[in-house]
């Protein structure tokens, strides 16, 4: 009798302790996630209402026309395209140096490896202020000025020590077992790293897919530098030019702007669980 | 023995193209711009600078030159005022949503698209938030009394500096909140079970427990912010150009002013090797954090 007494007094403690967590945490998400709000109305208010002398917090006449306006416009269709090109293209070239760079760092016992582990490191603190004209010169050299190889290239030796830090730790704690186990089955080291290794990291491999896609699509000073005429710029490097196009017209740019974080919106709406599990595996050790 | 070599060759195998992908990519740039910066090589004299070398020169100038020292001084007050604050609200954040209750997951992986939303476009918002008449900000400090007539955040010298740190910290807050988390969730229910019964409070559970076992996370969170807010480039380029009057002006665009716009390339490159070793003398602790651990 008694016990069920104290169990129900536990219970109910625990219900109230989740509703004061979760009402505190949707307070914490109204007051943090306001500028997204604030975006996205803004994109779907009307010009009369943008230029109102009342602000209004929630459009009082929805409209999609600044959507509207952004796609029908070409220049914007040629960035998005840009965009889209340029945060391929890196991601691709990352991850075929990337993964593999991770895999032989976590498995093997290379001589030099901490060398090697400080030289991806070394390369996070180095500012793109600090790269922007020697490889402004290299890639005149190159001849690739003005293509969408300049930008995908500088871009793509952010994220491979990236994906060198990150994914280390994963293919480290594979444990040895299953290399013997393919080596039996008669798997030779390519096969037992495309077959075995990969699959085996899956939350990984997501999360440095994801974020070496989102440098690409983010990126702006390398895009801006190597990429001088608007129709071989991406989004985010064309900001200003339809800033300018725009003039005040607030709800035109912020479609704009949120047409640039749609992507970033959906990628977390879908693989949130992954992607947290896989961004703090290797930046923090226990 | 011989299949021990088979097996370095393989790893080697694996990890060169990457390596010296980074190497030629990123080393070469880092020994030219060193190289550049003790020249004097402009738009007009690229060809025949070229070879003349001028010593120290450059970097003389620039810590004799007002704006200079005001971008350095600028970059700093930004970098430990974001610090500060980031480090701070994301600590809160981190312990808050580590509590198990229904709403902890899917709010912690919202607040996580501050951070990774482009730049530009939250430089851009930022622009707008802080805007004199169209801004939101002002609406609401107005309608809540807190001013009474608007602040012209972005376009007054003594404002603009805060309202760039409060954009930064909006991304910067959830970057902090992530990696402590993980380092929160290192700590297992048992040491805090321990504690708990021996009758410890929260106060003393968090100076003496939680602090203590998080201080990799902590060095770690502080460094990586470090780096990260020291070579800031995208949020100042949009939301202010570094004005008003170089006001929000840092190292990051200040190099790179110099080296686009004014095509003094030498300088530029002087001012980036400045922001450069302040990153690394920084970095050189992570990296001994870091390779410590390592075996």
């Amino acid at each position: 009798m008694k016990g069920s007494k104290i169990k129900h007094i536990g219970f109910t403690k625990q219900r109230r302790r989740n509703i004061i967590g979760c009402f505190i945490s949707i307070l914490i998400a109204i007051v943090f996630l306001f500028p997204i709000y604030w975006l996205i109305i803004m994109s779907f208010k009307s010009d009369t209402e943008t230029f109102g002398k009342i602000l209004t917090y929630y459009p009082h006449k929805f409209t999609i026309d600044p959507w509207l306006e952004n796609f029908r416009d070409k220049d914007f269709l040629v960035s998005l395209r840009n965009s889209v090109v340029i945060a391929t293209l890196s991601m691709a070239l990352s991850l075929t140096l990337g993964i593999p760079a991770a895999y032989g760092m976590g498995r093997y016992r290379v001589p030099g490896r901490k060398a090697l582990l400080l030289t991806f490191l070394i390369t996070q603190m180095l500012p793109a202020s600090l790269m922007l004209t020697p490889m402004y010169l290299i890639f005149n050299n190159l001849n690739i000025l003005g293509t969408f190889f300049a930008p995908a290239i500088a871009i793509a030796s952010g994220s491979i020590p990236f994906i060198v830090i990150t994914l280390r730790p994963y293919f480290k704690s594979i444990p040895v077992s299953l290399d013997d186990a393919a080596r039996i089955d008669g798997c030779g080291v390519l096969k037992s790293f495309f077959k075995i290794m990969l699959p085996t990291i899956k939350t990984g491999i997501i999360t440095v897919t994801v974020i070496s896609f989102l440098n690409g699509w983010n990126d702006l000073a390398y895009s801006m530098t190597f990429n001088v005429e608007a129709k071989m710029r991406p989004l985010t490097a064309n900001i200003y030019k339809f800033q300018s196009k725009y003039g005040t017209r607030w709800n035109c740019i912020m479609a704009y702007g949120a047409i640039l974080v749609l992507p970033v919106i959906l990628i977390f709406v879908f693989l949130q669980k992954h992607i947290i599990g896989g961004l703090t595996a290797g930046a923090v050790k226990e | 023995m011989k299949m021990e070599a088979r097996k370095r060759l393989e790893g080697f195998a694996f990890i060169l193209p990457g390596f010296l992908y980074i190497v030629l990519i990123l080393g070469y740039p880092l020994l030219y711009n060193f190289v550049l910066s003790f020249k004097n090589m402009d738009v007009k004299n690229f060809k025949t600078a070229a070879s003349v070398f001028i010593g120290f020169k450059n970097y003389i100038f620039l810590f004799k030159d007002e704006t200079f020292q005001l971008v350095f001084k600028n970059t700093f007050v930004f970098t430990v005022g974001c610090l500060v604050f980031q480090f701070v609200i994301g600590f809160v954040f981190a312990l808050f949503f580590s509590k198990k209750f229904t709403l902890a997951g899917p709010i912690r992986g919202l607040i996580l698209i501050a951070y990774m939303m482009p730049m530009a476009v939250t430089a851009l918002l930022g622009k707008n938030i802080f805007g004199v008449s169209e801004g939101v900000v002002n609406d609401i400090l107005m309608k809540t009394g807190m001013i009474k007539e608007p602040v012209e955040w972005l376009v007054s010298t003594g404002t603009a500096m805060i309202a760039v740190i409060a954009v930064n910290c909006w991304v910067g807050i959830p970057f902090n909140m992530l990696l402590l988390t993980s380092g929160l969730t290192g700590i297992s229910d048992e040491i805090y079970d321990s504690a708990a019964v021996d009758g410890a409070n929260f106060r003393q559970r968090f100076f003496h427990i939680i602090l203590p076992l998080m201080r990799p996370a902590i060095l770690s969170v502080l460094m990586l912010g470090f780096i990260y807010t020291f070579k800031a480039f995208d949020l100042m380029f949009v939301m202010t150009s570094g004005g008003p009057l170089n006001a929000t002006d840092v190292l990051g665009t200040y190099a790179y002013n110099l080296s686009f716009t004014q095509y003094k390339f030498s300088l530029g490159a002087a001012s980036a090797i400045v922001l450069f070793i302040c990153l690394f003398a920084v970095g050189l602790f992570y990296l001994k954090l870091i390779s410590k651990e390592e075996d």
